[in-house]
């Protein structure tokens, strides 16, 4: 009977019942994006640099796991001493040059015989290797997102580069172009921002990592595997406190609508807790009755963030192919217990007050 | 027996919602409601003393502002009195707490109202079912055929308050008060707002509630016609009785 009397009150004033869908289906979309956008981002980027087949990545010794904020190249004959080591099957230098015209972007300055030594080699999707120190590789999804086509010419870094090949995406960058250029622009020469060491067998790592430890005290030795834990959103600069501000501008706005919702509900039903009232409801029976009616209009309203988020993604990813959306379930679930509590605390006050009514006063309300 | 009496003989005894056969089923000893409008006492009851015995129909008149809808608000456990007893059933309502005296109302009492006071979402039958949700015994089908088919709703079980006229929806409404077999109906100038027509129709139906079930029902009313349906009139100004 509670639940007939909710959803006739829900169907009975329809604008207010959709503003109130419409704005728990935006706090949870837009929860559920923002995360699943940062952790897209972050998770992309691992995967991309765990697509390169090092084993251990050798960096700077104030060098940041953000390569785009990597700007202390190291020696590049420091490579020759450590492919030396024992159990090392390869060494690839790169240098980042971080391209800032018109897109945000770390091209990878390659050797490309050492880089394919360590990462098994590109796939063309079309073309080929470099033929010049001005040409560029770019992947699948950098080339699909930017319409580029072989043999166009890409203004990078203020420099005009020819697409040499298509290649797979998954290797680290989107962007290549060989370590000479890259020098040439940094301004440097014969120095690298990382050294990619691959392992003549996985079971090597931690032996290699030791040795490298031992030889650049140093230097940063990590692990990939240690570099995919630490490529979470949680460790990024800043990138928490955006996510929290951003999910708490959702509740906050989730629990506002809702509870400026039940607030102007409870005002125009005031006669009708009279008549409740006067029956015999108890306090906790219109309280219940109210937070379950705020607890539907949020179940609706995840439901629909669920839809409105899906399509967002599509939305976003068509327009911007390169980036990544990860709506996991974990934060699926995140994202609905927000909506609930904050809906659950938007519509305690006026159901507390809808049950401190005065019966007589509220029957006698026009 | 007057009401002081009987109130010195079961004034002692503990409150158990319980019937009380033997004794009036409204008794109340220089009941005093006083209302506070800003930091002014505006006194609604000045003293009332009633004793209505169970089975009886009592139509309470005067004029307005008299005192006659405080009487019933408290009467029906909705507002708590300034002072003085009020025995309902034998539970003393001066002495209850809100949640106890909303507990008795929910099994105890059934209130028919001027304005109809209808769930405007809701069918009538689903607001006389809210009645039974309440009370929480749930739903007596045999009670609720025999209620409908007393007061002639059966057609319009499935229509909302908005499309029903004034004498339909104050029957659903008295068929809302009763469904819960109530031991006292309290009517609030049930035919204030309807025809002539109506106005009887709903008055012999309260009439025949009152003789088919020994409905206790107490009215007020300022209509002298209405009152004297009932098999009492007692009249009251100035929030007292002054005959009856």
């Amino acid at each position: 009977m509670v639940n007939r009397m909710i959803m006739e009150n829900l169907l009975h004033r329809p604008i207010r019942t959709a503003v109130s869908v419409l704005a728990v289906a935006i706090e949870v979309g837009m929860v559920m994006l923002v995360v699943g956008l940062t952790q897209g981002l972050v998770h992309d980027t691992a995967r991309r640099v765990e697509g390169v087949g090092a084993e251990i990545l050798v960096q700077p010794p104030s060098a940041s796991f953000l390569f785009g904020l990597s700007q202390a190249p190291m020696p590049i004959k420091i490579g020759d001493r450590l492919a030396e080591l024992p159990r090392v099957a390869g060494v690839a230098p790169t240098l980042f040059v971080f391209n800032s015209v018109k897109t945000l972007a770390v091209i990878y300055g390659i050797d490309l015989q050492s880089f394919n030594r360590v990462s098994g080699g590109f796939v063309y999707h079309e073309g080929g290797p470099f033929g010049g120190p001005y040409d560029i590789l770019v992947d699948d999804i950098y080339a699909k997102a930017n319409h580029v086509r072989l043999g166009q010419n890409l203004n990078l870094v203020n420099h005009e580069f020819r697409v040499a090949g298509i290649v797979e995406h998954g290797k680290g960058s989107r962007l290549f172009i060989p370590l000479s250029t890259a020098e040439d622009l940094q301004g440097v020469q014969d120095k690298a921002s990382i050294f990619w060491v691959k392992c003549t067998d996985p079971g090597y790592i931690e032996d290699v990592t030791d040795a490298i430890h031992r030889l650049l005290p140093k230097y940063q030795v990590t692990s990939i595997k240690e570099y995919m834990t630490m490529m979470t959103s949680n460790n990024l600069p800043g990138l928490e406190y955006f996510n929290t501000a951003m999910i708490g501008i959702a509740v906050v706005l989730g629990f506002l609508v809702i509870f400026l919702s039940m607030y102007t509900t409870i005002t125009e039903r005031t006669r009708e807790i009279g008549i409740l009232k006067s029956l015999g409801a108890s306090k906790g029976y219109i309280i219940a009755a109210i937070l379950r009616e705020a607890w539907l209009l949020t179940i609706v309203g995840v439901l629909a963030g669920y839809g409105g988020a899906e399509i967002a993604r599509k939305a976003i990813l068509a327009a911007f192919p390169t980036l990544t959306i990860e709506l996991t379930v974990e934060w699926r679930l995140y994202a609905a217990a927000l909506a609930l509590a904050g809906s659950l605390l938007g519509a305690f006050y006026p159901a507390l007050r809808a049950a401190q009514l005065d019966p007589v006063d509220a029957l006698a309300y026009e | 027996m007057n009401s002081t009496a009987i109130l010195e003989r079961v004034g002692s005894r503990k409150p158990a919602f319980a019937s009380t056969r033997v004794e009036p089923i409204i008794a109340t000893s220089n009941l005093r409601k006083v209302y506070r409008v800003g930091k002014v006492e505006v006194p609604a009851l000045r003293g009332v003393d009633l004793v209505v015995q169970e089975g009886e129909f009592v139509a309470i008149i005067g004029p307005s502002g008299c005192g006659k809808s405080t009487l019933l608000h408290v009467l029906g456990g909705l507002t708590q009195p300034t002072s003085g007893k009020v025995l309902v059933d034998g539970n003393d309502f001066s002495s209850m707490t809100d949640a106890d005296r909303t507990k008795f109302r929910r099994h105890k009492i059934g209130f028919v109202f001027q304005r109809f006071n209808l769930l405007p979402t809701l069918t009538a039958r689903h607001n006389i079912q809210l009645a039974q949700h309440i009370q929480g015994n749930g739903f007596n089908p045999h009670r609720f055929q025999s209620v409908v088919e007393m007061l002639g709703i059966q057609e319009k079980l499935n229509h909302k308050p908005y499309a029903l006229s004034g004498g339909e929806q104050q029957r659903v409404a008295i068929a809302r008060a009763v469904i819960c077999e109530p031991k006292l109906l309290l009517a609030d100038e049930p035919t204030g707002n309807l025809d002539t027509e109506n106005s009887q129709i709903v008055l012999n139906m309260m009439r025949a509630l009152n003789r088919t079930f020994r409905q206790t029902i107490l009215m007020i009313t300022h209509n002298p016609e209405a009152a004297a349906v009932a098999d009492r009139i007692v009249r009251m100004r100035d929030g007292r009785v002054v005959s009856d």
